[in-house]
């Protein structure tokens, strides 16, 4: 019993200090890499692996030098390695009078100060360093017995290209997207932000992963209270790899339980440099497009990029909308429900009349009616969401035309009810940031059940304890419901429900500290 | 230590002063000053300002402490703990009361077949969160909550003046000035049930020179943005349906909600209205549970889970004595006029006659 409720409680509850998730079990390579750098060692170390590639070669310097280049097949650009590495060191640059100097004490300097003329490249004395940087892609040469290697970038690979992300399309505003290449990320945001303040801090994360990532902000406009929590709260993370972003997400926000989203993601270049000059802060992970952008609130999920890039006057409009359809999607069945088993009296005599016409011969009460097409409508979609996209298609339409239709015949369900539920399931679409979406779904079967068992009353009870966790909800310190509540004035009629002119974005969002007043527009 | 900002605790206090004050006000005032009782509701709730001030300057001059803190300084340990019983036991009574009025209010309504017992769970629910969430979370949400029922007063008002009849404005003054105070003397106790919250709420305060400038105006601003708004209320009342029977509909807001028509398309939409409002009784009960709860950790320094889940049991068990309309509302006012009014001004007017003395004649 008493090991149950350990489990239990190591499931449900969320570790206060360091987060260790399936730590990685000790190998003797751990104790290899503490020993002292040699290319031998790396050699026996990595030799069980088909991909990692053996080159031997020498140098005809003072003295004659072997030497050994370590690369992972596959993740070193070969052209670059051969044209400006091994033809340079093993042909063209024989007789050179600098490497004539070169003995096993000094090659390593004349190599790096006169011989190869790359950018990336570096000397290393640990042995963990060097494992580390071939199997990241790198490049590194080993000279006889010596303890010290150089580091050569020549990495190369087949990833994605920059393409428009499928999540996040506009129809106003650039296109490009991030791909899953952490450094094609780096640039594209550089490319948007070319400031010396722009700051990108590189980690590690992952015991077998060793997931490159790094945090980028704006210094002085970023508060250094959230860049030191962000860098916390990641060292803290303890597990054995990091495959996606999501696997960070859950380890660094603040409410774990919450159904509401706490951290913001954007595939877009545009997004992210945008979100860093209203001082927030950016995570960025090798391997994935998507990058995490603390701290998050609640109305920044419900705004959209395309808002700044469209006038004034019809981003107001699409944020209304957007708003209204938000509501609509967590309101709609609970008060269909409460309205026609407790409140008939607000609904005028012929709509009334309509209505129960349209309910006659239906079996069920009006809450397992809308439970079961609620039900019915999270099966399509989830059904449709991982189909190609021709049958997704086709999975919508039956659900949609036919079993909505057959349903209604065969008296079922009620036509009322199935407007209903078709309005939410577009209503829901309207909410542009997916989390958001999925937490909108959850949060609406509760209300329907208060709907059905106390009415309006129900609905009442039910709003205001979402409304009651929410206010109670922060994102790395900043309050999730800000500037509603705390209330503030200039940021909301600036930048929340309605988006003011560009000439009129006078300041930055006064959502956290932010040291540096905005001189004039928003970025 | 949470903080509360200035302009949380402007809104907060006229949410707490406002709580449901505008259902049974109209009645409570018309049955005394008759077609004059409007011109009693601004000066009632006025009654609370120099009380206000006083604790805000008791606050200045004992910066993080609240009332029941003040008191043992001022007072010595033996009276401050007797203060500190009756502070418990009054504002937990009244707090139960209102609890209470949450059923009332939606049986007798808009759901009389709905079991009175599951409107009280709803709201303790509601007002557990909120007690748990602490005093931030608290003032959030009245920053939401109140815009809110101000909206929904405006708007149950805007839609029922077609029905307004002139005629029932005048006389003005018909019997002198007598009335308007008797009307006053029955508003001042919502305007003490504030104070007995403030004086409790006052750890959470900032104490700069300028936000305690901040302070004494949002104090200003609370009772005369809430003042004006229940005088309209009276007065809409007292022109629709005149004076006698604004007397005899204890909750005549609610009546006028019914009554409401939009076009032909919407009718009685009191039940929308009262989502609203109900906000403000989850607002002013959790006012009350918070008092209690202030008032135990300073007096017996009982606090945590266990004390809230207690003080929750008996805000039930309360709610359920008092059950329904005439009793309940006799009873509100019985604790109103007779506990909260003297209680609260003997007690603020004591404590700042005290400390001003003692400031004066140089004792610390």
């Amino acid at each position: 019993m008493r090991s149950w409720l350990k489990m239990i409680k190591e499931l449900t509850i969320r570790p206060k200090g360091e987060r260790k998730v399936r730590k990685s079990p000790s190998y003797s390579i751990d104790e290899d890499l503490k020993k002292p750098l040699s290319g031998q060692t790396v050699k026996e170390i990595l030799s069980k692996s088909s991909d990692i590639v053996f080159r031997e070669f020498f140098l005809q310097g003072k003295e004659r030098i072997p030497c050994l280049l370590i690369v992972v097949d596959g993740l070193v650009d070969k052209n670059l390695l051969d044209e400006f590495v091994l033809k340079p060191l093993m042909v063209e640059l024989v007789g050179h009078p600098e490497l004539a100097k070169a003995t096993l004490s000094n090659v390593i300097d004349i190599t790096i100060q006169s011989l190869l003329p790359g950018v990336e490249i570096k000397k290393i004395s640990e042995m963990k360093d060097a494992v580390s940087s071939i199997l990241s892609g790198d490049s590194v040469i080993f000279f006889g017995d010596s303890s010290e290697a150089i580091v050569i970038g020549a990495r190369g690979w087949a990833h994605r290209g920059v393409n428009e992300p499928i999540a996040e399309s506009i129809v106003k505003g650039p296109h490009e997207g991030f791909a899953e290449t952490l450094r094609i990320n780096t640039s594209l945001l550089r490319r948007k932000i070319k400031h010396p303040s722009l700051r990108i801090i590189s980690l590690k994360l992952g015991d077998m992963s060793n997931t490159d990532l790094v945090v980028t902000y704006i210094e002085k406009i970023a508060s250094p209270d959230i860049v030191s929590e962000v860098l916390k709260r990641l060292a803290k993370i303890k597990m054995d790899s990091v495959i996606d972003v999501g696997y960070i997400e859950e380890m660094i926000e603040d409410n774990p339980y919450s159904p509401f989203p706490q951290i913001a993601y954007t595939e877009r270049p545009d997004v992210l440099a945008g979100k860093l000059l209203e001082g927030k802060v950016g995570i960025i992970v090798d391997g994935t497009p998507i990058v995490l952008v603390v701290p998050a609130i609640l109305t920044q999920f419900l705004n959209v990029n395309e808002d700044y890039y469209q006038r004034a006057m019809t981003a107001i409009l699409s944020r209304f909308v957007r708003y209204v359809g938000a509501f609509v999607a967590v309101v709609a069945p609970s008060v269909y429900i409460a309205v026609t088993t407790f409140h008939q009296e607000i609904i005028p005599t012929d709509l009334l009349m309509s209505i129960s016409a349209g309910r006659q011969g239906v079996p069920f009460p009006a809450l397992l009616e809308a439970i079961t097409m609620t039900v019915v409508l999270e099966i399509l979609q989830e059904a449709g969401l991982r189909l190609p996209k021709p049958i997704g298609q086709t999975i919508g339409i039956v659900g949609a035309l036919i079993i909505g239709d057959a349903a209604v015949n065969a008296g079922l369900v009620s036509p009322l009810m199935v407007i209903i539920i078709g309005l939410t399931a577009v209503a829901s679409y309207a909410i542009p940031y997916y989390d958001l979406s999925l937490a909108v779904r959850l949060i609406r079967f509760p209300l329907m059940i208060l709907a059905g068992i106390l009415g309006f009353f129900g609905v009442a009870v039910g709003l205001y304890a979402i409304m009651i966790h929410l206010l109670g909800l922060r994102s790395f310190g900043v309050p999730y419901t800000s500037p509603i509540a705390p209330l503030r004035i200039r940021a909301l009629l600036q930048d929340t429900f309605v988006r003011a002119p560009w000439w009129a974005l006078k300041s930055r969002p006064q959502l956290m500290d932010v040291e540096e007043p905005r001189p004039n527009g928003k970025g | 230590m949470e903080r509360i900002s200035s302009h949380q605790f402007m809104v907060l206090g006229a949410a707490v002063l406002m709580g449901t004050t505008f259902l049974p006000i109209a009645s409570m005032v018309t049955g005394v000053a008759s077609r004059d009782g409007w011109m009693s509701v601004l000066p009632g709730f006025a009654v609370g300002i120099p009380y206000s001030l006083m604790v805000i300057s008791l606050l200045e001059q004992y910066p993080q402490k609240n009332l029941l803190q003040i008191s043992e300084i001022l007072l010595g340990k033996w009276i401050c703990k007797i203060i500190g019983i009756v502070y418990i036991l009054i504002t937990g009574y009244f707090g139960g009361l209102l609890l209470g009025q949450v059923g009332d209010i939606y049986q007798s309504s808009i759901m009389p077949l709905t079991p009175i017992g599951m409107f009280y769970l709803g709201g303790i629910l509601l007002v557990f969160c909120l007690i748990r969430s602490g005093i931030e979370v608290f003032a959030r949400f009245s920053e939401i909550i109140f815009p809110l029922i101000v909206i929904a007063l405006v708007l149950n008002m805007g839609l029922s003046m077609p029905r307004i009849e002139q005629g029932e404005f005048l006389p003005i003054l018909s019997e002198g000035i007598k009335p308007i105070i008797w009307g006053g003397l029955k508003v001042a106790p919502f305007a003490m049930e504030y104070i007995l919250f403030i004086a409790g709420i006052l750890t959470f305060l900032p104490t700069g020179k300028r936000e305690l400038a901040q302070l004494k105006r949002g104090v200003w601003q609370a009772v005369f943005w809430v003042g004006f708004l229940n005088t309209l209320v009276v007065l809409i009342q007292i022109l629709i349906f005149g004076p006698g029977e604004t007397v005899s509909l204890v909750y005549g807001l609610l009546v006028l909600g019914k009554m409401v028509e939009i076009s032909r398309t919407f009718a009685g939409v009191e039940s929308l209205f009262l989502g609203a409002w109900f906000g403000a009784l989850v607002i002013k009960v959790s006012a009350f549970f918070f008092t209690v709860n202030w008032g135990l950790e300073t007096v017996f320094n009982l606090k945590g889970l266990k004390w809230n889940l207690g003080v929750g049991v008996v805000f039930m068990g309360i709610a359920f004595k008092f059950k329904r309309g005439p009793v309940l509302v006799m009873e509100i006012g019985f604790v109103d006029n007779y506990l909260i009014l003297p209680f609260a001004s003997v007690w603020i007017l004591t404590l700042w006659g005290i400390s001003r003395w003692k400031k004066v004649a140089g004792i610390s």
